[in-house]
């Protein structure tokens, strides 16, 4: 069982009875191959017997269209971005993680609140009131943060689906080079992930190996984890 | 002025209402704005939960019923936000007057109202502007639900509050729910500064109490010519009879 536990002021209307899911955070910039793992991840998981329910960001029913569209436009500001990427968090986090935590799945989320604050935090919105904004996150059983360097995130993204207007931070940085805007956003979206996996106390994964090596390392930390469960359940049942 | 929240004051005037549904709040904030707009200030307005991008989002969030007090009070926040930045702050940096039908108080009442922590809100909130007046209509209870029920013929589901579960009777519900709004408006009267206007008082009275409250704060406010065409209308020898059919942006509706 895990307790629930917010970041902040937390959600109104919540159970305070524990958790018997786990929620496990896969965490690190783009292309650096997170929702390959949390695919692998899942799979292993079922095949040990375990109920897993997976999530993403922009992904709820609420908010995601209104997201998609405001992101073609260019149109918001970044805090209303920060806003709407919260609401699409909060949509997610009420109606679908927390239900499956209470039915005793194992939720492995593509990204958390860490990746919306270090989103704003880099575009100069201040980070005290983002950090008051996610409040409303449940603290996670455990963040992994898969982590690697500019260098390593470039041939990647090439060979899949080339640069992304967002991704490059294109919408705020001066320069309308999409190479040269992508290594500076990620340069500083990695400053401030390690920043925040220092506060947060990520687990930090060398990502620039093999997705082999990768995911040997999150089996073996998620395993222990999980396997609590199966314990916790023999426990309840004698 | 209008103040932001690091202290900077900002050249131009705001103007915001609050109340409950049925104060007549906007009644008496459409007749500032023609008054405002015949003696030549130029005059922004802008109206709680109106930008378009966020009301496909709210709007499906009702329809299916999704909301709840968090994820309404954030829609809410993402409306106020994007009409912050692109229609108030640029007008108060510019001088402007802005007149604002509801403002971050409206959040304060009703999501604490829908059991949002107060204080979470707040912070939620706290890059906004510090109106140069907030003008807070207050009315009875009663009196509110009698002219809001009249002619009305059925409330809505998050209108009513029914998300609350505080009754299956939607007039009810409806009248807890407003209750729980009024009481945090109370409660907001001093730690915000909001004035006052007793709004079960008759409505004529009332507007000249507003103009009243406002007149002073109006120095320096940005004017524009009411008539901007009538030279060109003189040296052209025009009539101008197809000007009347415009519409003129920030004018009020007549």
């Amino acid at each position: 069982m895990t307790a629930i536990k917010f970041y902040g002021h937390g959600l109104p209307n919540v159970q305070t009875t524990p958790l018997p899911g786990r929620l496990i955070v896969l965490e690190g910039p783009d292309g650096v191959g997170r929702s390959t793992q949390v695919a692998l991840l899942r799979e292993w998981l079922e095949s040990q017997g375990y109920a897993v329910f997976s999530s993403g960001l922009r992904r709820s029913e609420l908010a995601s269209a209104g997201i998609e569209t405001a992101k073609q436009g260019h149109t918001l500001g970044h805090v209303t971005m920060a806003l709407f990427y919260a609401a699409d968090f909060c949509d997610r986090l009420e109606r679908e993680i927390l239900p499956m935590l209470r039915a005793g799945f194992v939720v492995l989320t593509d990204r958390y609140i860490y990746s919306l604050m270090a989103r704003a935090m880099v575009r100069g919105v201040d980070k005290r009131w983002v950090q008051s904004l996610m409040g409303i996150a449940l603290v996670p059983d455990a963040v992994f943060y898969l982590k690697a360097r500019v260098q390593d995130l470039v041939p990647r993204v090439l060979s899949t689906r080339g640069f992304d207007f967002w991704e490059a931070g294109m919408d705020f940085l001066p320069t309308s080079d999409y190479y040269q805007s992508y290594a500076v956003y990620q340069e500083r979206m990695l400053r401030t992930f390690d920043e925040l996996g220092a506060e947060f106390g990520f687990v930090e994964i060398d990502a620039s190996r093999s997705i082999d090596a990768v995911f040997a390392d999150l089996r073996a930390g998620i395993g222990q984890i999980v396997s609590e469960l199966k314990t916790a359940e023999a426990a309840a049942q004698q | 002025m209008a103040t932001l929240p690091d202290g900077t004051m900002l050249p131009g005037k705001l103007f915001i209402v609050e109340g409950i549904d049925g104060s007549g709040k906007s009644t008496q904030l459409d007749l500032v704005h023609k008054w405002l707009t015949t003696s030549g200030y130029l005059v922004a307005f802008s109206e709680w939960n109106s930008s378009p991008l966020v009301a496909k989002a709210t709007k499906r969030g009702k329809k299916k019923q999704l909301l709840t007090p968090t994820t309404f009070s954030l829609m809410h926040a993402v409306d106020f936000s994007q009409r912050f930045q692109q229609q108030i702050l640029p007008a108060l940096r510019a001088g402007a007057i802005v007149l604002a039908d509801r403002y971050i108080y409206t959040a304060f009442a009703r999501d604490a109202a829908r059991g949002v922590n107060r204080e979470w809100v707040r912070e939620v909130y706290s890059f906004a502007v510090k109106p140069t007046v907030a003008l807070y209509f207050r009315v009875p209870l009663d009196e509110s639900l009698r002219r809001i029920i009249v002619g009305r013929p059925a409330l809505k589901y998050y209108e009513a509050g029914l998300d609350l579960g505080l009754s299956d009777d939607p007039y009810e519900c409806y009248r807890i729910f407003q209750g729980r709004i009024l009481r945090e408006y109370d409660a907001m009267v001093d730690e915000f500064g909001l004035t006052v206007i007793d709004a079960a008082a008759p409505l004529v009275q009332q507007q000249q109490l507003v103009r009243q409250i406002i007149a002073p704060h109006l120095e320096g406010a940005l004017r524009i010519d009411p008539n901007p065409w009538r030279d060109v209308l003189g040296t052209e020898h025009l009539s101008g009879r197809y000007l009347d059919s415009l519409v003129h942006p920030g004018a009020p509706a007549s």
